[in-house]
């Protein structure tokens, strides 16, 4: 189990990079690149949880003895957040390709991206 | 289990699915909008009405165990009311907006979106419908033509996905520890890294405190029909998770209880001293959104009185003649749009009769003396804020340019708050609403001097830093506040 531990421990830093890129870059793209980032640590995060009860894809045969699924079943992996996962997957992607959009005609008032430049100066 | 399946659940499913399936339709054939719209927004306050005023339940388990948890209760009944009509009202505006067929289609999937949060009780089906809640939001604050639309959508898309990347950690750490993503399995545990994780992605969500500061630029920015929309209901779309959750595990209210009151009072300072009416709109929404997620017993009214006056306020400022509050009282307004501006506001600022004092009495009703007290202080900040609104002197005209969305959605505020209060006519109450608003104005006409003296400089807090490290500073106070009881904070692997 140790090396599960160490897995989620460098995933959760691998989150944490991405939430620090997001912070600390200054050019909008590769914010968006940081926030993927994050988005896949959380996606391994998932599959690590899956995968803490075996290795075996969750997936019956047809040829597999009906009788013999009681052992065999106890290495397959956790098939509840390899499913919820999948969702959030085609969720982050097409949010990507929304802000890359967006990011493509903002490039048009500067080309570099800067996020300061985009930074409206008055109060809210 | 089968006998309520066959009664009830068809015609539910049917009602969630109608949304999406009308913006195919919509997409398709633009002629049928206005019917498919009228039919999905009526639909769905009518659904909430049955809930509100019958009390009714209804708990569906879709798919088995690990499927998708429905529960309509009273508490959704509010959200849904107040979205159906909400939406109704946009609609009513957006038409003499000639919005063509994609805007009715995100407006459309929008409500879907909404209906599907307000009844989900599981976090993952939660994300899914807050991320498409949030999607369809970004598409229509991008219908902006202003060079700063895409700025404002792409910013605000940004930090709601990183707020819901976080919620995701916390939604496996509970996983991994319960076996569950049902909301009780989250009330159940001990309070710790996945329940501040959710709670970071959920107050961004519902627009509360430091992890709302993307709010007041975003709703000051984008077209005003899509201000009342954002302001109305996709806030509350993050406030009734909270609520639930808060209702599961009485101990979450001291989380974030004080959390709704640090927004209260920062929106009203802000508010306070914002220098442009939309964007007064948009922080009095941060400060009212942190008195809605104080308490579960009174959270559902207060949305709705709040949702409904903000979003009307916001559909009067397509015609108001200009934003800047410093010429506001040089500049009449016609009367058939401050009918409508003096009523939101005035129920905002709680007064009687109006819907608005009603809720305002529910919550200091629920809480305790001292945070009743509180609560009573920050209304007389909210006074003074609208009574910046109210030096807008009055013109009358014979043919005035109405504004039907707005004062539909005023309609039950006045309507609703007359028959309640007249029911419940309370001398002392009536006294005390008195002394907030005479106490409200003396504050607004000490403060006007004040700003006319140029005022003090607030810092500018808006920048995308100052949003994301919002996010960072919540979720580790809620850490620390939690780390008081000596939980291990990090126990989600090794099981």
């Amino acid at each position: 189990m140790t090396a599960i531990r160490l897995l989620e421990l460098l995933i959760l830093l691998a989150a944490l990079a991405g939430f620090a890129g997001l912070l600390l870059r200054r050019n909008l793209f590769l914010k968006v690149l940081a926030m993927d980032v994050t988005g896949s640590a959380v996606v391994a995060l998932f599959v690590l949880f899956a995968a803490r009860s075996g290795l075996r894809s969750p997936i019956l045969s047809r040829l597999a003895d009906p009788a013999a699924l009681g052992q065999a079943g106890g290495d397959l992996a956790d098939p509840i957040p390899q499913a919820v996962i999948l969702t959030a997957i085609v969720i982050g992607l097409s949010i990507q390709a929304l802000l890359l959009v967006v990011i493509t005609q903002l490039a048009r008032i500067d080309p570099s991206l800067d996020a300061s430049s985009f930074e409206p100066s008055d109060r809210p | 289990m089968s006998d309520l399946w066959s009664l009830s659940a068809p015609p539910l499913v049917i009602w969630l699915l109608g949304p999406y399936l009308a913006a195919f339709v919509v997409a398709l054939l633009p002629a049928l909008s206005p019917a498919l719209i009228l039919l999905c927004s009526l639909a769905t306050a009518f659904l909430g009405g049955w809930a509100v005023l019958g009390g009714n339940r209804l708990e569906l388990q879709l798919l088995q165990e690990y499927g998708v948890s429905l529960s309509l209760d009273p508490l959704a009944g509010w959200f849904l009311l107040l979205a159906g009509l909400v939406c109704l009202g946009v609609w009513l505006e957006a038409r003499r907006q000639g919005w063509d067929r994609s805007g009715w289609l995100q407006l459309l999937v929008l409500l879907g979106a909404l209906n599907t949060s307000f009844l989900t009780t599981d976090l993952v089906s939660l994300y899914v419908s807050l991320e498409v809640v949030a999607i369809s939001a970004f598409l229509l604050i991008l219908r902006g033509a202003t060079a700063n639309a895409g700025w404002i959508a792409l910013r605000y898309l940004l930090v709601s996905n990183t707020a819901m990347g976080l919620y995701l950690i916390g939604a496996a750490l509970v996983y991994a520890q319960s076996g569950s993503f049902r909301f009780e399995a989250l009330a159940a545990l001990a309070p710790g890294a996945p329940l501040a994780l959710v709670l970071v992605g959920l107050l961004t969500k519902s627009g509360v405190f430091l992890n709302g500061l993307w709010l007041p630029r975003t709703h000051a920015e984008a077209p005003a029909e899509v201000s009342a929309l954002l302001s109305g209901v996709v806030v509350s779309a993050g406030a009734l998770p909270l609520l639930r959750l808060q209702q599961l595990n009485g101990a979450f209210t001291g989380l974030v209880a004080p959390i709704g009151l640090a927004s209260a009072a920062l929106g009203l300072v802000y508010a306070l001293t914002a220098s442009d009416a939309k964007r007064l709109l948009a922080w009095s929404t941060l400060a009212q959104m942190g008195l809605v997620v104080l308490t579960p017993a009174a959270g559902g009214l207060m949305a709705l009185s709040h949702g409904l006056a903000k979003a009307g306020l916001f559909l009067t400022a397509r015609h108001w003649p200009g934003l800047s509050l410093q010429d506001w009282r040089k500049r009449p307004l016609v009367w058939s749009l401050l009918l409508p501006l003096w009523l939101g506001s005035l129920s905002i600022a709680a007064l009687p009769p109006l819907l608005g004092f009603t809720a305002k009495k529910q919550l200091q009703a629920a809480l305790s003396p001292e945070l009743g007290w509180l609560v009573l202080l920050l209304s007389i900040g909210s006074v003074a804020v609208y009574a910046r609104l109210w030096q807008a002197p009055w013109r009358w005209s014979p043919r005035p340019p109405l504004c039907w969305g707005a004062l539909l959605l005023m309609l039950p505020l006045l309507l609703v708050g007359l028959a309640v209060s007249s029911r419940q006519a309370d001398i002392p109450d009536l006294l005390q609403a008195l002394a907030v608003l005479g106490l409200g104005l003396l504050l607004h006409l000490g403060l006007e001097r004040l700003r006319a003296g140029g005022g003090p400089e607030l810092p500018q807090l808006d920048r995308l830093s100052d949003l994301l490290g919002g996010l960072g500073v919540v979720g580790a106070g809620l850490l620390l506040a939690m780390a008081g009881g000596g939980q291990p904070l990090l126990t989600g692997g090794a099981g």
